[in-house]
């Protein structure tokens, strides 16, 4: 196992074992490394780009598989009203991930800390819906106002309505999050 | 080239016949595309599989062909939901179908000489990340095919720029609602993947890689989840076996062709004697005046220094065809004793390593990109396919670990880690069985060393 791995695969460990119920789904998880990455500049080294869905890379997946091969995390099917999705725990082996990169856990505790808990609650809709959000402002070049980036987003998600994502925006904003928004 | 009725069409040994516009014919005639017919789709598989030898020229076409048939597939079946969730009109369709042509026949452009083999000799980005192929691809649409693309009639006609389609294939919020489309340029069930699973199979000779291409393009939908943000490209629940075809003939490509243990092994050649003739050991970043630098980069090139006796020691084993031999490896799914098994033979075999591979990848990603299926009911609801298939569910990634020695070592590194995992096989069993190591009798130990001495 490459240094590389080894870290993301503790990184993803530890956010599991953080969230509540020591519970989270695939696609918070895809997130929450994102926002890490943006906006605490933990470097993974992945390399995000935008789908329809959101923010993603695809090595992310590959490496949890990693993890789930080798018991650190486990994963299990659950039902939900519209279908069905994949929650993440920790696994019989999960101790053995803990001392991967002790140093870089123990350098960005806060920064865990942190991004779970702002995001790890949100729905995983709203998760797509956020993290476009940051992945849109961080493109935008120079200053831009609540109302372009509102449509911005739109145009990629047409599902959510102009005044959901400016509500969104107003909050991020709020909270120091968004660069481009002043 | 021959023409028919105002457009070219290309033979193509997968798919038939690829027809192309006027625009299209002139943007593949431009020298940053014609490079790609010095760009072999698989480096050196042909040491392993002969008839290896297409390029990145032919796969882009396929690509762009496969494309084109899986949008037209979608928009034919599936235009109301296309208007009602999308707010897509005619001409916005028109003007996509165009986008997503040219984002997949561009999509490769940047690739370095031999393909994936020497990606890793791409230099840093600003932010201590590399660069990857779709960062050149996307900075050579931007500088110098924009002329090719923005300045052609036809390009009028649909009213979308260079970036627009660099923005496709980037995967940038500037694609706006184009971005519904990416999944066709790079997703699991994108055209380069099924392009390039029938191309490399076919090529190679080999039965593996085959799924039906037609029944996936005939099947191909939009899914509309109600916990989602947005509408994704999915499949027909009568489509998920052949769905499920392509998740297995991409498994089985990979473990049969593209992690073929002597293939990794000229890759490992092929980089280092690249590493050794690049200047600074690198290629050129895709920015500024180095774009041109890079561009000067195929694999005749490489070929001709090689010849010149440039690449050193790899160059050298290149040349005579002297690889790096295989003496362990792990199992495709090692576990955490696997590894810890590895740990031991690695320690044994010491400087007799020269170099240990990662054969890493995810047969199948669950999660958000999980393929949707749209169920046949009136509702279509969309369900992934991981959860109709229990063959995609369960096939578990691959990491494998693979450790080479040079060819005159090869022999007496396979025996010393087969005595270490002997060994390891053997505490193990007597562990489970409670049997006891052999005693050896004090007096004729001491007699042996005895008779050692004299």
């Amino acid at each position: 196992m490459t240094e590389e791995l080894a870290r993301r695969i503790a990184v993803m460990v530890s956010l599991v074992e953080r969230a509540p119920g020591k519970r989270l789904g695939r696609t918070a998880i895809m997130k929450l490394l994102y926002f890490l990455a943006t906006l605490r500049n933990v470097n993974l080294g992945y390399r995000f780009s935008l789908y329809s869905y959101g923010p993603f890379d695809s090595e992310v997946l590959q490496d949890l598989d990693y993890a789930k091969n080798l018991s650190i995390i486990s994963s299990r099917v659950v039902g939900y009203p519209s279908g069905y999705g994949y929650e993440l725990e920790p696994g019989p082996d999960t101790t053995s991930a803990r001392s991967f990169d002790a140093r870089f856990l123990r350098q960005h505790e806060s920064d865990l800390i942190w991004v779970i808990n702002r995001f790890s609650r949100l729905s995983a809709s709203d998760l797509e819906l956020t993290s476009t959000i940051v992945y849109a402002d961080r493109e935008a070049s120079g200053d831009t106002d609540i109302n372009t980036l509102a449509q911005s987003v739109r145009d990629v998600k047409p599902h959510f309505s102009i005044q959901k994502i400016s509500e969104w925006i107003g909050k991020l904003s709020g909270e120091g999050l968004l660069q481009s928004i002043h | 080239m021959p023409k028919s009725g105002g457009n070219y069409e290309f033979r193509c040994p997968v798919h038939g016949f690829i027809v192309l516009n006027d625009w299209e014919r002139e943007i593949i005639s431009h020298p940053v595309f014609q490079r790609l017919r010095r760009v072999r789709q698989l480096a050196w598989t042909e040491y392993v599989y002969p008839g290896a030898t297409h390029t990145r020229f032919e796969h882009s076409l396929g690509v762009m062909h496969v494309a084109t048939k899986v949008y037209e597939s979608v928009v034919d079946r599936h235009k109301p939901v296309l208007v009602s969730e999308m707010s897509f009109n005619d001409d916005g369709l028109g003007r996509d179908k165009q986008l997503v042509r040219l984002a997949a026949l561009l999509h490769d452009i940047g690739h370095t000489p031999f393909s994936h083999a020497s990606e890793d000799l791409m230099p840093d980005r600003p932010n201590g990340r590399k660069y990857e192929h779709e960062h050149y691809s996307a900075a050579l649409i931007r500088g110098p095919l924009r002329d090719v693309i923005e300045n052609h009639p036809t390009c009028r006609n649909y009213g979308f720029k260079a970036d627009d389609i660099a923005a496709l294939i980037e995967g940038s919020a500037t694609a706006k609602q184009s971005l519904f489309w990416r999944e066709i340029i790079t997703g699991q069930m994108d055209a380069d993947r099924m392009d390039y699973l029938l191309r490399d199979s076919l090529h190679c000779g080999v039965g593996y890689g085959r799924f039906d291409l037609h029944r996936v393009i005939s099947t191909v939908d939009v899914a509309v989840q109600a916990d989602a943000g947005s509408p994704r490209l999915g499949i027909s629940e009568g489509g998920w076996h052949a769905a499920e075809s392509l998740v297995l003939a991409r498994y089985f490509m990979f473990t049969q062709v593209y992690f073929h243990k002597t293939r990794v092994a000229y890759d490992v050649h092929l980089k280092e004697a690249l590493s050794d003739i690049l200047p600074g050991g690198q290629f050129p970043s895709p920015e500024g005046a180095h774009l041109d630098e890079f561009l000067a980069w195929d694999d005749w090139r490489v070929l001709g220094l090689l010849a010149d006796g440039r690449g050193g020691e790899h160059g050298e084993r290149l040349r005579k065809r002297n690889h790096y031999r295989q003496v362990y490896h792990t199992p495709e799914s090692p576990t955490i004793v696997d590894l810890e098994h590895l740990k031991k033979v690695r320690a044994a075999l010491g400087a007799l390593v020269v170099s240990a591979q990662y054969a890493s990848k995810s047969w199948y990603k669950t999660g958000a990109p999980d393929i949707p299926v749209v169920d046949d009911t009136k509702h279509r609801f969309a369900r992934p396919l991981s959860e109709y298939s229990a063959v995609v569910r369960g096939l578990p990634s691959s990491n494998q670990v693979l450790l080479y020695a040079i060819p005159e070592n090869a022999e007496a590194a396979r025996v010393t880690a087969e005595k270490v995992i002997k060994r390891v096989h053997t505490i193990v069993e007597r562990k489970t069985t409670g049997t006891k190591k052999p005693r050896v009798r004090r007096s004729l130990k001491r007699g042996g060393r005895r008779g050692g001495r004299s």
